[in-house]
């Protein structure tokens, strides 16, 4: 009964109106985030399809060539006037992010059997990764070699079939392995898919670790501060009543932000990501290469987000209890925030398992790391990693439970400071403390 | 006359040699104000925080309402209420919901739960206030409502420390006359204070406490009386000089 009213009193405070509408607000903002990425998305796919083009030789083979370069099917090719040579003018006066312009002596070179020139200028506005994407100079090109060779060969005697042979002299079938698994499908496509899909899961472990952190720091450094803790303590109630009540609703409202926010990262993602695979269908080529995730994988996942939880809670209870004002158990959440983001952005750019022995060893050193990738173990079937990784963590867990408890249980979580005390000398384990109070 | 606090030779140490409070020897008997005085650092709050089981005596003991603090702190616990000095309440809860919650800690069943709100709010005498969050309440009355908490479920010792610290004179008045009124129904009071002529006025005996010792015990008058003084600081002063 006791512990059931500490853990409502700790839910209320951890769940309060601003942490409520907080969440709310984010999830409005990603949707909305969403949304706006959609549209850019679906304004790229429309740029990355239309070449801009101004003739400026304007001769019978141009035209010919750029009537060919129509009938191709692969791009919109919009035909615009360019009237100097100041580019920066002319693309700010027009609508149009770039073109490609064919100058006068193009056909001339061509026929000389010259290496002719075109020129592409490109306008930037914004470092934004969205607003630079159109057609480039590389797909230009090609486009224009392919109209440059489509003309000559039409004004040639070769047969329709020597043409197609010499248009697409090959056909790149190209398959993806994993494990023991194939699929007909480029690995740049199945790289695409997974990326995006596996965006989400170092966001909500970070968002995870942050939250539940904070949660279990402010309980414990506000109740000590506020002499709360005292009251509490003082009444007839375990301590470790009041510890687990305070463990299990960070972790209950942690996860629950968690999902909040995954809720919303997903509708985010869902519009930077719909319709970037056309041909076939993303789940059923995961499904083909085993990279889908069973209801068994989710709990072996689950499993390891949870112990790092259980990690990032026992870490908070000490530095919590350290905390000597408000402003220093803000500052007391920085050794967590370093530990989670070293996991974050190296797992976000490179293979943890394949990278040199010092990044490997020191990333693997933080527990939080095998939660990280925990999806990547499971879905390649690397469950040696798994097991060994969620060892790791458990041996941690013990390590950290056993000092954040023996501290919670004992004088220190009245006596303990950090850098406010009166001696500096000993540590958690000895019989002398960083401070005390000794009225 | 039965004794509710039997302290003997309470003693905690810090780092070897360094004594917060040493061989602390007294007793509080059933409806008696007994308060400990001293400066600021002499041992009154590491005193008091080991009767409330709050830190581990090295030495010594104290029984509380016949339960020792060494070995069945739960029972003490059950015995007992502390208001620590200058403590705060939970913020984002009303007056209300607070006596509530500390009710549902104290209480053996939920007709106890009202009964001690019932009597919280009473105590308080803060009326409609009750339904205001903590966080609006000033200082006299975030006291007045944490007096009322560590009141309301009747305990054989209520445990204060400095209870009237930081308050104005009508707070500070009101606080004591209710702590009389509730000693004189039965219930025993251990209180600290550095507040000499405060102590003089509530108390039924008091204990100088100095450097970790407890020098010297008695009523206010018969400590006046032998020190031949006018008040229990010049007491006080003398007890601390000659000692």
């Amino acid at each position: 009964m006791k512990f059931s009213i500490l853990l409502r009193k700790e839910l209320k405070e951890m769940l309060s109106v601003t942490t409520i509408a907080t969440m709310f607000l984010m999830v409005f903002i990603l949707i909305f985030a969403g949304k706006a990425m959609s549209k850019a998305v679906d304004d790229v796919k429309k740029d990355a399809t239309t070449i801009t083009i101004c003739d400026k030789d304007k001769t019978d083979f141009t035209k010919m060539m750029l009537d060919v370069m129509e009938k191709m099917d692969e791009m919109e090719v919009k035909r615009v006037e360019v009237n100097s040579d100041d580019y920066a003018k002319e693309l700010k006066d027009s609508d149009y992010k770039n073109v490609v312009i064919i100058p006068k002596g193009f056909t001339e070179q061509v026929e000389k059997h010259e290496i002719a020139k075109v020129i592409f200028a490109q306008r930037m506005s914004s470092i934004a990764t969205f607003s630079n994407i159109s057609t480039g100079s590389k797909v230009a090109l090609e486009m224009l070699q392919k109209g440059i060779k489509s003309t000559i060969y039409a004004k040639s005697s070769l047969n329709e079939a020597t043409i197609k042979q010499l248009e697409d002299p090959i056909k790149l079938e190209e398959f993806t392995v994993v494990s023991d698994k194939q699929d007909q499908v480029a690995s740049s496509t199945v790289s695409s898919i997974m990326q995006s899909q596996a965006m989400l899961i170092p966001i909500i472990m970070f968002l995870l670790i942050m939250y539940s952190s904070q949660m279990i720091m402010g309980a414990i450094s506000t109740e000590k501060l506020d002499k709360t803790l005292e009251t509490l303590l003082s009444a007839p109630v375990s301590r470790l009543s009041v510890i687990s009540a305070k463990m299990l609703s960070a972790a209950i409202v942690a996860a629950l932000q968690a999902a909040v926010y995954m809720f919303g990262m997903n509708k985010m993602m869902e519009g930077i990501t719909g319709g970037m695979t056309d041909d076939k269908n993303t789940e059923e080529i995961l499904k083909n290469l085993g990279l889908t995730m069973s209801v068994g994988d989710y709990l072996l996942v689950g499993a390891q987000m949870f112990m790092t939880i259980l990690i990032v809670l026992s870490i908070s209870i000490i530095l919590g209890a350290l905390a000597k004002d408000a402003k220093s158990a803000q500052t007391l959440q920085l050794p967590i925030m370093l530990l989670a983001m070293v996991p974050y952005f190296v797992t976000m750019f490179i293979d943890v398992k394949t990278a040199s022995p010092v990044i490997k060893y020191v990333t693997m050193a933080i527990p939080f790391t095998h939660s990280f990738i925990a999806n990547q173990n499971v879905m390649f079937g690397d469950y040696t990693t798994y097991f060994i990784g969620l060892a790791y963590q458990f041996v941690l867990l013990c390590v950290c439970m056993f000092l954040a408890l023996r501290i919670f249980m004992s004088d220190r979580i009245f006596t303990l400071t950090l850098g406010g005390g009166k001696k500096k000398k000993g540590g958690l384990f000895g019989k002398k403390q960083t401070s005390y109070e000794d009225e | 006359m039965e004794v509710v606090l039997d302290v003997k030779g309470l003693s905690k140490q810090y780092k070897k040699g360094v004594y917060a409070s040493e061989n602390v020897t007294f007793q509080v008997n059933k409806g008696e104000i007994f308060a400990l005085i001293g400066p600021n650092g002499a041992g009154k709050t590491t005193t008091i925080r080991m009767i409330s089981t709050l830190l581990k005596a090295t030495e010594g003991d104290a029984v509380v309402d016949g339960h020792s603090i060494i070995t069945e702190p739960e029972k003490v616990r059950e015995c007992i209420t502390y208001l620590p000095d200058e403590a705060g309440a939970y913020k984002t809860m009303k007056g209300v919901e607070y006596l509530r919650f500390m009710a549902g800690i104290y209480a053996k069943s939920k007709s106890d739960i009202e009964e001690f709100v019932k009597r919280g709010s009473e105590i308080s005498e803060l009326g409609d206030r009750l339904n205001d969050k903590i966080s609006n309440y000033s200082r006299g009355m975030q006291r007045r409502l944490l007096l009322a908490r560590a009141i309301m479920s009747k305990p054989a010792l209520a445990i204060l420390d400095e209870p009237t610290s930081g308050l104005d004179i009508i707070n500070a008045l009101e606080i004591r006359r209710m702590i009389k009124k509730l000693a004189a129904e039965g219930m025993s009071f251990l209180l600290s204070s550095h507040n000499m002529l405060e102590i003089e006025y509530v108390s039924d005996r008091v204990g100088i406490i100095s450097k970790g010792h407890l020098l010297e015990v008695g009523s206010a008058p018969e400590l006046v009386e032998k020190y031949g003084v006018k008040n229990l600081e010049e007491v006080f002063e003398k007890v601390v000089t000659v000692r």
